[in-house]
């Protein structure tokens, strides 16, 4: 007995002595190492998400706080040397040329109303950072806000007379060496030993934000991106760095597309507030506008396209939509043999505005800054009611306005071709690649990115990831983009770059 | 009664280091031969097993003690490479009993303990802070107990158990860029415990007891969100300026005890000690909030998060020698299983696999003993594989405890 207990207790002794209470390969311990890769020289190339762009502006703590920023901390590790960024003047953002005023200042919130926000311009929209005052030497974030594929690759792109007809950048013009030279020229005189390459979300996106209007945006054709971009692989290839490559993630599924509803009119809104009045509003278009519209294209097979107004549902906007066959002779001789003196008065009106006019649906993608837009004043020729005028609501929204289906499967598709020829280019040279697309895919999900409890989503202002324009990130979604950067560079290189905490930057800032 | 309370709150700051935040600390001799249960020699038995109390070799017995408790946890994000540690402060549980023997096949007694609790103590913003930056769980233990003599070697006891609790959770909301404090120091909870205790010759003692859980519920806790006014509206608050009140359980689960004590010479004695816990019962945590749609249910005020702990088992073996009558030389090794898997390690209440080392020293002054007592945990480094929080990395723990102990023999 004795012996059975002595020799028990012997062996559990040994057994807690031999147990592990420390880690088996304490962090503090490990050498972080670039392996295959050279990050002494890192310079990153790119657009707005690179240099760090967000709530709308280019400002000081959100330039800190770019994707390339936090990957050149992570690289001094492991021998990165320093990493210049070419900072605003303040942190309001937005760009004065010769004085005057070419870009706002960012986004912030100024106040909660009925839980949304309402955004305005810091700074009272006065912006402090003149162009002209160029900085110099060589400049390691080399983002370029506005930046298209070809745009890096266009000599002038930096010259401050273009400015003002738009064929030079002024964030490029800020940092350029010359007023001649080129983005990939600056980034080849730098010698790099490592860069990062996110470009071409601009291709397709400000086309997207632009509602899909050809007047004021183009969605680069496919062929020419890939030549673009296959031309600026390159040229930086000529360099011999070795780097990381990143796709464009699917323009359609961001805050800035997502966020307003296509159906937003409820009595509330139309009354801005007072229900009675929004009813009242609602029973006036439905008797003189909605109605006689849904009885016109029902008796022309179309009455899909118009129906009269819910007072206690939401209802859709009202949009032109060029892609369906135009019926304004048939409305304006509707009209015109209505019997309804009114109607017989805006027969010819009626069939000029109304004839491609529809509702939106659920596949029609209302963009953030259609939100001020709607019930804004379209002037009207002479005679016409103003109470027609309303934009969305009894004036059909132009193109600018609103994506419909066709626009977005046509920005889709676009993209779609983009990221194959990324995905190419970045196989073919060997370089390290990141699927952008796929992150931000998991990002828009309901559940979203999370990191030591907290979770990251594509919902504005809530989901955290998403800065206040909607379109680019916060400090933490841009970490996010930053770790899968580190991921990618880790995997083809060898190096061991440790990621960074997403939660320990900054969010969207609350008044 | 209330001045008492406030003494001892102060007091019990206590620690979890392993089981969950079961602290087994109550009492110092029972600690230096690896808190085995089978010990009649004074009121200090009581919390172990009300039965108990009708061997003490004394007609009134009064028991107390304390104990400190040292730990740190190391906390390590294997792909940040960051390292943090907290800052506990140090954990002070206590003990008091009393037994009285009316007459001979009928003694009560009375047990004042601390056993659950834990402070843990995180880095303001270290990177688990959405989860927890500090959390205080304290619990009072008053048991009324009565025994009685079922035959001159047998006994049977059972006791009333009346519970207060105290809960101070403060967590980052990272996404309203402020934090959360949960509080309730007027948690309650009742419970009842019982035991078999058998001396079936001179040279044994055999103790069987079962505690059954605490359920202690805070009925009117309060949450502040300390997070921009301007948020109030969006989250429910905007009359009680982001004050909101919650309700929630927490379980003190219930334990089983088997055990024996062996008195090889009349001088050398050992003791061995099975415990089961049922942590079971702890398999998530609800907290229903009156306003703040906070929670992650069809109800957006419940937040239900699971925990999923494991039933756990303990084993103690201990042994003292009398190196003369007035000193007594103890030792003990135990082992303690920690409740819940890697998956679901949760940085609020870090538990490890623990393996203890005892030691101590009792010594007799006639009706008076002094016990002095000292353990070094060695918790094995840990895993932290927890998906539901995306919380990832390696989790270590320094641990040690020491305490001193009186009892009174009276008559």
């Amino acid at each position: 007995m004795k012996k059975i207990f002595l020799s028990s207790i012997a062996a559990s002794l040994l057994f807690a002595v031999s147990c592990q209470t420390d880690f088996d390969n304490s962090t503090e311990d490990v050498v972080v190492t670039s392996g295959d890769a050279n990050f002494s020289k890192y310079v990153a190339l790119g657009n707005s998400l690179t240099a760090g762009y967000r709530d709308g502006a280019l400002y000081v703590d959100g330039q800190n706080e770019s994707y390339p920023v936090m990957l050149s901390t992570q690289m001094k590790l492991a021998g990165g040397g320093e990493f210049k960024v070419p900072l605003m003047k303040d942190n309001n953002g937005g760009l004065l040329f010769a004085g005057n005023k070419i870009a706002n200042t960012k986004l912030y919130i100024k106040s909660f109303t009925n839980g949304s926000p309402d955004i305005d311009s810091a700074n009272s929209g006065t912006p402090t950072t003149e162009v002209t005052s160029v900085l110099t030497g060589g400049f390691n974030n080399m983002g370029v806000p506005g930046a298209k594929v070809a745009h890096l690759l266009a000599p002038g792109f930096g010259n401050p007379m273009g400015v003002p007809a738009k064929t030079a950048n002024p964030y490029f013009v800020r940092f350029a060496s010359s007023p001649t030279t080129s983005v990939i020229a600056d980034f080849k005189s730098q010698n790099p030993t490592f860069f990062s390459l996110w470009i071409g979300n601009n291709d397709a996106l400000l086309y997207a934000l632009a509602g899909a209007d050809d007047t004021a945006e183009t969605l680069t054709p496919a062929d020419q991106f890939d030549t673009y971009y296959n031309a600026l692989v390159a040229q930086i290839k000529s360099t011999g760095a070795k780097g990381v490559i990143a796709n464009i993630p699917d323009v359609t599924s961001i805050p800035s597309l997502t966020t307003i509803p296509y159906n937003p009119l409820t009595s509330s809104v139309l009354g801005q507030g007072n229900v009675a009045a929004g009813e009242a509003t609602i029973d006036n278009l439905n008797a003189n506008l909605y109605g006689p519209l849904n009885q016109i294209l029902t008796a022309l097979n179309a009455g899909n396209r118009i129906k009269p107004l819910s007072k206690t549902g939401a209802n859709p906007l009202l949009i032109k939509d060029e892609s369906l066959t135009n019926l304004s002779a048939q409305i304006t001789y509707a009209a015109s043999m209505s019997g309804n003196p009114t109607l017989i008065a805006l027969s010819g009106y009626l069939g000029a505005t109304y004839g491609q006019a529809r509702q939106t649906t659920a596949t029609d993608l209302i963009p953030l800054t259609t939100k001020g837009k709607i019930g804004s004043t379209q002037a009207l020729p002479t005679g016409i009611p103003a109470s027609l005028g309303a934009r969305g609501i009894s004036y059909p929204f132009a193109d600018k306005y609103v994506l419909i289906p066709q626009e977005i499967t046509a920005i889709s598709t676009a993209i779609n071709s983009y990221n194959a020829t990324i995905k190419k280019a970045a196989t073919d040279n060997g370089y390290a690649f990141f699927d952008a697309n796929a992150k931000m895919g998991e990002l828009n999900s309901a559940s979203g990115i999370q990191w030591d409890g907290v979770k990251y989503t594509a919902k504005f202002v809530t989901g955290g990831a998403f800065s206040l324009d909607g379109v680019h990130l916060t400090g933490r979604g841009y970490a996010i983009i930053a770790n899968e950067f580190l991921k990618a560079i880790n995997t083809k290189y060898k190096s061991n770059l440790p990621m960074v905490n997403p939660n320990s930057y900054s969010g969207v800032k609350f008044p | 009664m209330k001045r008492i309370l406030m003494t001892v709150a102060l007091a019990a700051g206590v620690m979890a280091y392993a089981g969950g935040f079961r602290v087994s600390l109550q009492g110092v001799k029972q600690l230096a031969m690896a808190h085995t249960s089978a010990h009649a020699e004074d009121a200090s038995v009581a919390f172990f097993n009300p039965a108990g109390i009708s061997f003490i070799p004394a007609k009134l017995s009064v028991a107390a003690g304390g104990f400190g408790v040292s730990n740190k946890i190391t906390f390590q994000n294997t792909s940040t490479l960051q390292q943090t540690q907290t800052d506990n402060p140090l954990g002070t549980p206590i003990y008091a009993a009393i037994a009285y023997k009316v007459m001979d096949q009928l003694s009560v007694g009375f047990s004042f303990s601390t056993p659950f609790g834990s402070t843990i103590e995180w880095p303001t913003n270290w990177e688990g802070a959405e989860m927890v930056e500090k959390l205080e769980l304290k619990s009072f233990f008053f048991q009324p107990m009565v025994s009685v003599k079922l035959a001159p070697w047998a006994s049977f006891g059972a006791s009333y158990i009346y519970a207060r609790g105290k809960v101070d959770w403060t967590k980052k909301v990272t996404q309203l860029d402020g934090r959360l404090n949960l509080l309730d120091d007027e948690a309650t909870g009742h419970g009842f415990g019982f035991g078999f205790y058998f001396q079936p010759d001179s040279q044994w003692d055999v103790s069987v007891a079962y505690r059954s859980p605490v359920d202690m519920k805070a009925e009117n806790g309060k949450a502040t969100f300390n997070v921009s006014s301007a948020l109030y509206p969006n989250i429910g608050l905007a009359a009680t300026g982001g004050v909101d009140s919650f309700k929630a359980t927490l379980p003190l689960v219930d334990e089983i005890t088997l055990g024996a004590t062996y008195k090889v010479t009349p001088k050398w004695l050992i003791s061995a000690d099975f415990n089961y816990h049922g942590w079971e019962r702890y398999n998530k945590l609800t907290l229903d909030f009156a306003n703040a749609p906070v929670g992650n249910q069809s109800d957006p005020t419940i937040l239900v998060a699971p925990k999923n702990f494991k039933n756990t088992k303990t084993f103690r073996i201990g042994t003292q020698y009398m190196v003369t009558d007035m000193i007594a030389a103890r030792a003990g090794w135990y082992y303690d299983e920690s409740p819940y898997s890697d998956e679901n390690f949760i940085p609020e209440t870090p538990s490890f696999d623990n393996y203890v080392v005892t030691a101590g020293v009792g010594l007799k002054f006639n009706k008076l003993g002094v016990d002095l007592s000292g353990a070094y945990a060695m918790p094995e480094s840990r895993k932290v594989n927890n998906k539901y929080n995306s919380f990832y990395g390696q989790a270590k723990a320094n641990v040690f405890y020491f305490g001193l102990g009186l009892s009174y023999n009276a008559f």
